[in-house]
């Protein structure tokens, strides 16, 4: 029997098999409805990032006209006194967004676990609260959104069970492998052809799934590097399960028991496994409840501020050297308020030692996880989308990261041109607005 | 009957493949426990010490005047209920600690699985996931061949001719099936129950019974439906191939389908519009920071009129505190209202889902088994819930000492006596009784029994369309 032979035959077979042909239809439509859900979910930060941008615009149009007077300052607030920087920086308005990928559509990952739209100010943190997920019913979270990652990693090595289980057994019950061996010329050969039959079918469909994707939000021309990356992801998951079932077909001499053992291998490392490693960092590693930071946020900082002047000064000039020559250095009032606005750089640095312990404990949990890849090939893989669909805790630290730069730079500013003495004037709230912004 | 299910109780002693299993069910039941016992004691260590932490904070508040205090605020943090180890819910998504303080409603923030990489897509090792996707599986491969392997062998006919009726075949079948799986299930309660016995109130207890009995009807609705597949089909393999399938589609394809497609049809908020209307409503009330906020001056000269005096200093009383408490309480009407539209709309989206129900008794055994396990969002609402109560007493109590406590208007400076702040009691969570909480899973437990009815009803007419050969 020629090896196209043996393709043609399993096509014939699997055409005539409505429960085969039926369950590859249940993939292909969770798949498009998991792509469309990355669709939808992209559709909808990508407009609500684009009514914020709208929104701040309004709102720094509206701010500069207050530099238009001579006293500038919100009507409603006389008491705002736009030409001292303190002020100035507050009311410029910078928004730090993390731009879904177009990649989104074939993972949602971690995406609904944080927030992707901030408001930055000198008083912001990269924990505040604002930064939680968006408003999302916990119950759909706690189920998981059904995206084509999971679509590709949970249910097509269902869908493969289903097309390969009775591959080679059938034949071995009903007794007719010795004949099949003579006329294939070795039931591995024979075997294996069939199960590469399959395998190919699979790939096929879950490559114009992928392709179907990128229409959707243009992957290929916005970011190709991760379109190949998920064929190429996708390939070598398939692959994986592919060689799995195939040493157990191999071995299996009834329908039953190849049922069972491969149904028992995906149980296995799609469910216990994941979930034993998510049991064992629990209790390794309880989740955070940041009291640390609590106290970073309140106790601590209210310590800062009780503290003398001549403490804080010196804080800040070790903070920022270039402010010891300041000019108002012998004005004492002056020097009095510049400490008292410029505060916030030592709550600042304390504040970021403290995210520094929070961002070391999660990192310590994520080597925990890392280390569980060698036997947790699932967390592995949907880690790998997540990475390349920008949708992976790590997308979202550098995020938080990024948010910490903009709070440096406000904060720098603040304390530079408050030393200095500077006054602000249309021309310097817009230099503002460029500065802050990454 | 009887002398058939004890026969083939006795079968499924015997076979090794099955004992094997049992035994290495039972380990994974056992560990799951187990390590859920740990987790909760570890959980609950820390929520004491961070509890307690917080609470010697606050008492021990100095040189801040009563709204001084408002604006330090306090946390509290989502306590680990008993039967979470047994159904996690949706404690892993949501948030733990939560800022009480004047002015804002926090959101609660720092969910576990914000702080780390991805691991799992059904949550942890608890006795919830094996027993909702692991055993039924195991009672599937148990009972397919259980009619058609009768047949097979010529068994069915030898039994049909010493008066066995089919319809007790069938029921035979699905009850030593069944009470197969009521053993693991009895063992997984017992452990449980016994391993927490002295915290096992009236109220925990009917929640496992009620635990139980949706499990109990989930099983039976899945050996039933396998068993009567096994007598429809002359195919053993046909048999196991359908009733996989309908494993498959109830418990991978549909509650996520249903559940993304309920998210759609009662569309939810997005952050930002939800907080621009919240603002835009709150900015029609009063300001309790701006005394020249006309809704202020307005509530000045109605005070001004109470105690019968022409100015503000001649009050004996501090008016700061009166306007904070004013904004405060126009503050929380617009929190009832779009914390309510948004609650209903999470209350239509958690109606829908249930009905699901209908098509997919998976569904409904996994609200019940949350909800039952107390955590569900209904139980995450109402923690949420008590806690803006406590909130609203906390900074009523704080703006009422500002008022009343012996200052005078302006006077920031002036503080409470130390005593005041260990006066106000520490916020404790009341969790929600199972006669409260028991009518929401009402239709979760009404389908799975009339998925029940409709199982025995399917081996009805099987038995009696049931080809013998």
């Amino acid at each position: 029997m020629k090896s196209l032979n043996i393709l043609f035959v399993e096509w014939k077979h699997f055409i005539r098999s409505p429960f085969k042909v039926i369950a590859l239809i249940l993939y292909i439509i969770a798949s498009v409805y998991g792509l469309n859900n990355g669709k939808n979910l992209y559709e909808k930060q990508t407009a609500e990032l684009a009514k914020i941008n709208e929104k701040a615009k309004e709102q720094i149009l509206q701010n500069k006209a207050f530099y238009k007077e001579e006293n500038p300052s919100p009507d409603d607030r006389p008491w705002v006194d736009l030409s001292i920087p303190d002020w100035a920086i507050w009311y410029t308005i910078v928004y730090h967004l993390k731009a879904p990928s177009s990649a989104l559509v074939y993972s949602i990952g971690q995406t609904e676990q944080y927030g992707f739209y901030k408001k930055v100010t000198y008083m912001s943190s990269p924990y505040d609260s604002d930064m939680t997920k968006e408003i999302a019913n916990v119950e759909r979270l706690g189920n998981n959104t059904l995206d084509f990652s999971f679509a590709l990693i949970f249910l097509m090595p269902l869908i493969l069970i289903i097309l390969l289980y009775n591959l080679q057994s059938m034949e071995k019950e009903q007794g007719f492998i010795k004949l099949i061996e003579v006329q294939a010329g070795g039931k591995s050969k024979w075997l294996l052809l069939r199960c590469c039959f399959y395998v190919i079918l699979c790939l096929a469909v879950t490559i114009g799934l992928i392709l179907y994707g990128s229409i959707l939000t243009n992957v290929i021309t916005k970011n190709l590097s991760a379109f190949i990356d998920v064929i190429l992801y996708s390939f070598l998951y398939l692959l994986l399960w592919s060689i799995l079932y195939f040493i157990l077909l191999r071995s299996g001499n009834t329908i039953i028991e190849n049922a069972l053992k491969m149904a028992g291998i995906w149980l296995l490392a799609t469910f216990i496994i994941p979930a034993s490693v998510n049991q064992w960092i629990s209790i390794e590693k309880p989740a955070n409840l940041m009291t640390d930071f609590i106290d970073a946020s309140r106790d601590k900082k209210y310590e800062i501020y009780n503290q003398s002047d001549s403490i804080k000064m010196a804080g800040l000039f070790n903070l920022y050297p270039e402010i010891t020559n300041s000019p108002i250095i012998n004005n004492p009032e002056k020097v009095n308020y510049a400490i008292r606005e410029t505060t916030i750089a030592l709550v600042n640095k304390l504040s970021k030692e403290f995210i520094k312990h929070i961002e070391t404990d999660n990192n310590l949990k994520n080597n925990m996880i890392e280390k569980s890849f060698f036997f947790n090939p699932i967390s592995f893989f949907q880690n790998r989308f997540n990475s390349i669909c920008e949708t992976h805790y790590y997308n979202y630290q550098t995020y938080r990261n990024e948010i910490q730069t903009l709070i440096d730079k406000q904060i720098h500013t603040l304390v530079i041109d408050t030393w200095n003495d500077i006054k602000i004037d249309k021309e310097r709230f817009d230099k503002y607005h460029e500065k802050f912004s990454i | 009957m009887w002398i058939i299910i004890k026969n083939e109780l006795y079968s499924l002693y015997r076979n090794n493949a099955l004992l094997a299993i049992s035994i290495g069910f039972i380990l994974a039941l056992l560990l799951s426990i187990l390590l859920g016992m740990v987790q909760a004691q570890n959980h609950t260590k820390s929520y004491e010490q961070a509890k307690n932490k917080l609470r010697k904070q606050w008492e021990n508040i100095e040189g801040m005047n009563a709204h001084g205090a408002a604006h330090y605020g306090t946390y509290v943090f989502k306590p680990y209920d008993l039967l979470n180890s047994l159904d996690e819910g949706v404690n892993s998504v949501t948030g733990n600690v939560l800022k009480l303080e004047g002015h804002v409603q926090n959101e609660i923030v720092y969910s576990e699985a914000s702080q780390m990489q991805f691991i799992s897509k059904f949550g942890k090792l608890k006795s919830s996931l094996l027993l909702q996707y692991v055993l039924p599986l195991i009672l599937i491969f148990l009972a397919f061949h259980s009619i058609s392997s009768e047949k097979q062998s010529g068994r069915l006919k030898l039994l049909l001719l010493q008066e066995a009726k089919s319809l007790t075949i069938i029921w035979a079948k699905t009850l030593s099936v069944w009470l197969y799986g009521l053993a693991l299930l009895t063992f997984t309660v017992s452990i449980y129950s016994l391993i927490n016995l002295e915290n096992i109130s009236l109220d925990i207890g009917s929640r496992l019974l009620f635990f139980y009995l949706s499990y109990a009807l989930f099983y039976f609705i899945i050996s039933g439906l396998t068993v009567f597949f096994s007598a429809q089909y002359k195919n053993a393999t046909v048999a196991l191939t359908s009733m996989l399938g309908i494993w498959i589609v109830w418990t991978i394809f549909l509650p996520n389908i249903v559940m993304s497609s309920v998210e759609k049809w009662h569309d939810l908020p997005s952050r930002n519009e939800f907080q621009a209307d919240m603002k835009e409503d709150r900015s029609k009330g009063l300001d309790g920071h701006n005394p020249l906020d006309e809704r202020a001056k307005d509530l000045e000269a109605k005070t001004l009129e109470k105690y019968g005096v022409n100015d503000i200093a001649d009050l004996p009383i501090n008016f700061d505190g009166i306007r904070m408490q004013a904004d405060e309480e126009y503050g929380n009407q617009v929190w009832d209202k779009h914390f309510g539209n948004l609650n209903n709309i999470l209350a239509k989206q958690k109606q829908s889902y249930q009905l699901a129900g209908i098509f997919n008794p998976f569904i409904s055994l996994k609200n019940a088994s949350m909800g039952f396990a107390a955590s569900d969002n209904y139980h995450h609402q109402n923690f949420l819930k008590q806690a803006e109560n406590y909130r609203r007493r906390l900074i009523k109590a704080l703006n009422d000492e500002h008022a009343y406590g012996g200052s005078k208007t302006g006077d920031w400076s002036w503080e409470p006596e130390s005593d005041f702040y260990k006066s106000i009691p520490d916020y404790t969570y009341k969790p929600m009784s199972f006669s409260y909480s028991a009518p929401n899973y009402l239709i979760d437990i009404s389908l799975l029994f009339i998925w029940s009815v409709l199982t025995s009803l399917f081996m009805f007419f099987g038995a009696r369309k049931m080809e013998i050969i």
